[in-house]
C-alpha cells in the first residue's frame, strides 16, 4: 500500500485542523476531526479502505478515550496519533497480512499509536511556541488600537505555526512511512522477542488510557463499583456497548431522582423551621 | 445611559469564541486572545471613541484558560457585564469583571474537564465504538454529528445564559440540582467506560503447565482465569495502572514505560506469546 504526495497532503491538512491548538478550533477541530475514531473514518476515506481505517482507528480510541488536557499539559498529541499514526498503522497491517479487527491488529494500532503520539507531543510545543511570536504581534496591535490585526493574529497567522508542525511532517512521515513498514519487515521477525514484546504492550496499553479516566473518578475503593458494573455487563453478561449504556443509563436517572429527594426534604425542612420561629413570634 | 448590546453582536462575539478561543494558543497566553477577539464586536458597539475602547479592551488582555465549552458561560457573564459598565451602573469597572473572571475560570475548568471531557465525550464515543464494531463508519458519523449538535447549541445557550443573568448564572452550574444531574452523568460515565474497557482490552497469557508425558496440559491458565471472572486480566490491568497514576503519581508516561518492562519480561518468561509470524 502506498502514500501518493496529494494523499499525503490531505492527511497533513487535517492535521492541522485537528489538533490541540488546531485551526478546526475545538470543537470540530480537536474534539471531533482529532478523536481516532473520527480520523480513522478520515483517512479511510482519504486512503480509500474506510473499513482498515476504522477499526484501527477505533483501537486506538481506546487509548485516547479520555484524553483531558489539564491546564495544557499533554502526554499525547492527537493530530500524531490520528494522521501519521493511523496511515502508518492501516499500511503496517496490509503489508504483514494481519487482520485489522483481530487481537493482533487492535495490539499493534495501540502500540503504534502510543508511540506516535508521544513522539508527537515535541509538535505540540512546537506549534505554541511559535504562536508565541503571533501574541507578540498581538500585544503591539492592541497597545496601538489596531482591532482588526487582532482577528489575524487569532485565526490566520497560527496557520503558519500548523504549516510548519503540522503539515510537513505529517507530509513527510506519511511519504516516509511504507518503506520503513517494509524495513522493519525485513529486520523484526514477528515471533522475535522485539515483536513479541511490541503486540504484547499494545494489549496492555488501552488499560492506562481507561485508567486515566478512573483516576478523576475513582478517589475510594467504592468508587471502583460503577466501573466493575459496567465491566461485568460486557464481559460477564455479554452486552454491547449500547445496551451497557441503556442499563447505565437507567441506574443514573434513578441515582438523579434519589438525590433530588434528598434536596427537596432538605428545602422543605427549611422552610418547615422557619415557619415554626415565625409561629412562636 | 441606558446601553443595549445588539443580538448581530452578540452572535458575532459568541461565534468567535465558539471557533477561535484557542487557535492562538501559546503556554504564555493560553485562551487570552481568543477571548479578545470574541470580546472585540462588544466593545466596538458599546463605546465611540478609540480610546474608550482601547480602554476597556485593557480588562481582557489578562491571562485566561479554562475548560472551552463550559467556559462559554464566563464569556457571556462578562458580555453582561460590560454592556452594564457601559451604561454607567456603578460597582462595575475593569477590575469587577477581571475578579469575577479570573475567580470562575478555575472552578469552571473543574467542571468542564470532568463532565465534558471525562465523561461526555467518553460516553458518546464508547457508544460510537460499540456502532463501528467491524469496520462500519456509522459510529464515527454518530460521534461526528451527536458530539457536534450537543456542542453548538450546548455553548451557544450558556453563553446567552451567562448574558441574561450575569454573575446569578454560576449557581446554573453549582447548585443542588445541577450536582445531582452531574454525579449522574459521571455515573452513567463510569458504568460505560466500565464495558468499554471489557470489550476493547484484551489481556491474555498463554501460560501453560503440562506433567511430563502427558498430551494435553493439566493447568491452561488462561481457562482458569476465565473461570474465575470473565477477562479478569484486563480488569487487573486497568487496576493496576489506576494504582500507579493516582496512588503513586507516576506520569502516564512513565506507567506505559513499566508497561513496555512488563511486557518484555512476561514475553521472555512465556506468559505472554501472541503467537504470530510471518
Amino acid at each position: 500500500m502506498e502514500i501518493s504526495w496529494i494523499q499525503a497532503a490531505l492527511l497533513g491538512f487535517f492535521a492541522c485542523l485537528s489538533s490541540m491548538p488546531g485551526m478546526g478550533g475545538t470543537v470540530l477541530g480537536n474534539y471531533t476531526l482529532g478523536r481516532p475514531l473520527v480520523g480513522g473514518l478520515v483517512c479511510g476515506i482519504i486512503l480509500g479502505d474506510v473499513q482498515t481505517g476504522i477499526l484501527v482507528g477505533a483501537a486506538m480510541q481506546v487509548l485516547y478515550i479520555a484524553l483531558v488536557t489539564p491546564g495544557g499539559t499533554v502526554s499525547a498529541d492527537v493530530r500524531a496519533v490520528s494522521y501519521i499514526g493511523i496511515p502508518l498503522t492501516m499500511i503496517a497491517v496490509k503489508s504483514m497480512g494481519i487482520d485489522a479487527g483481530s487481537a493482533e491488529g487492535l495490539a499493534l494500532a495501540t502500540s503504534f499509536g502510543s508511540m506516535v503520539g508521544t513522539l508527537g507531543t515535541v509538535l505540540f510545543y512546537g506549534t505554541s511556541t511559535i504562536n508565541l511570536a503571533w501574541q507578540h504581534i498581538g500585544w503591539q496591535a492592541v497597545e496601538k488600537g489596531d482591532f482588526k490585526k487582532l482577528y489575524v493574529v487569532d485565526m490566520v497567522l497560527p496557520w503558519i505555526s500548523h504549516l510548519i508542525c503540522s503539515f510537513i511532517p505529517t507530509l513527510i512521515m506519511c511519504k516516509m512511512g511504507a518503506p520503513m513498514v517494509e524495513l522493519i519487515k525485513t529486520y523484526l521477525p514477528m515471533d522475535g522477542l522485539a515483536m513479541q514484546t511490541l503486540f504484547t504492550v499494545g494489549s496492555l496499553l488501552p488499560a492506562v488510557g481507561v485508567a486515566i479516566l478512573l483516576k478523576q473518578v475513582v478517589t475510594k475503593a467504592l468508587d471502583f463499583v460503577p466501573f466493575f458494573f459496567g465491566f461485568a455487563l460486557s464481559a460477564g453478561m455479554g452486552l454491547n456497548l449500547i445496551g451497557a449504556a441503556i442499563v447505565g443509563g437507567m441506574f443514573a436517572i434513578v441515582n438523579y431522582k434519589i438525590q433530588m429527594v434528598q434536596v427537596e426534604a432538605k428545602k422543605h425542612a427549611v422552610t418547615a423551621s422557619v415557619e415554626d420561629e415565625e409561629e412562636d413570634i | 445611559m441606558e446601553k443595549k448590546l445588539s443580538k448581530k453582536t452578540l452572535n458575532k462575539s459568541f461565534k468567535n469564541w465558539y471557533y477561535g478561543h484557542l487557535t492562538c494558543f501559546s503556554q504564555e497566553h493560553m485562551q487570552t486572545f481568543g477571548y479578545l477577539c470574541s470580546m472585540l464586536p462588544i466593545i466596538e458597539e458599546l463605546y465611540e471613541t478609540k480610546e474608550q475602547q482601547m480602554d476597556a479592551l485593557k480588562t481582557y488582555t489578562a491571562f485566561f484558560n479554562t475548560e472551552p465549552q463550559v467556559g462559554s458561560l464566563v464569556v457571556g457573564i462578562t458580555a453582561g457585564l460590560e454592556e452594564a459598565k457601559a451604561s454607567g451602573v456603578e460597582d462595575i469597572d475593569g477590575e469587577t469583571i477581571n475578579g469575577l473572571r479570573a475567580g470562575l475560570m478555575g472552578p469552571l475548568a473543574g467542571i468542564g474537564d470532568s463532565l465534558v471531557v471525562g465523561t461526555l465525550i467518553p460516553i458518546l464515543l464508547g457508544v460510537a465504538m460499540g456502532l463501528s464494531t467491524g469496520g462500519s463508519p456509522l459510529g464515527a458519523i454518530f460521534y461526528i454529528v451527536v458530539w457536534n449538535v450537543l456542542m453548538t447549541f450546548g455553548m451557544r445557550f450558556l453563553y446567552y445564559k451567562g448574558y441574561e443573568l450575569g454573575g446569578k448564572a454560576v449557581d446554573f452550574l453549582v447548585g443542588e440540582q445541577a450536582t445531582a444531574i452531574r454525579e449522574s452523568i459521571v455515573m452513567l460515565g463510569t458504568i460505560v467506560i466500565g464495558a468499554v474497557a471489557a470489550s476493547w482490552i484484551n489481556v491474555k497469557t498463554s501460560f501453560s503447565m503440562t506433567a511430563a508425558g502427558a498430551e494435553k496440559p493439566f493447568l491452561v491458565l488462561q481457562d482458569t482465569l476465565d473461570s474465575v471472572f470473565p477477562n479478569i486480566l484486563s480488569a487487573g490491568t486497568v487496576v493496576l495502572c489506576w494504582y500507579l497514576l493516582s496512588k503513586k503519581k507516576i506520569s502516564p508516561i512513565v506507567v506505559m514505560l513499566i508497561l513496555v518492562v512488563i511486557a518484555f519480561v512476561g514475553v521472555l518468561t512465556g506468559f505472554f506469546n501472541t503467537g504470530l509470524a510471518y
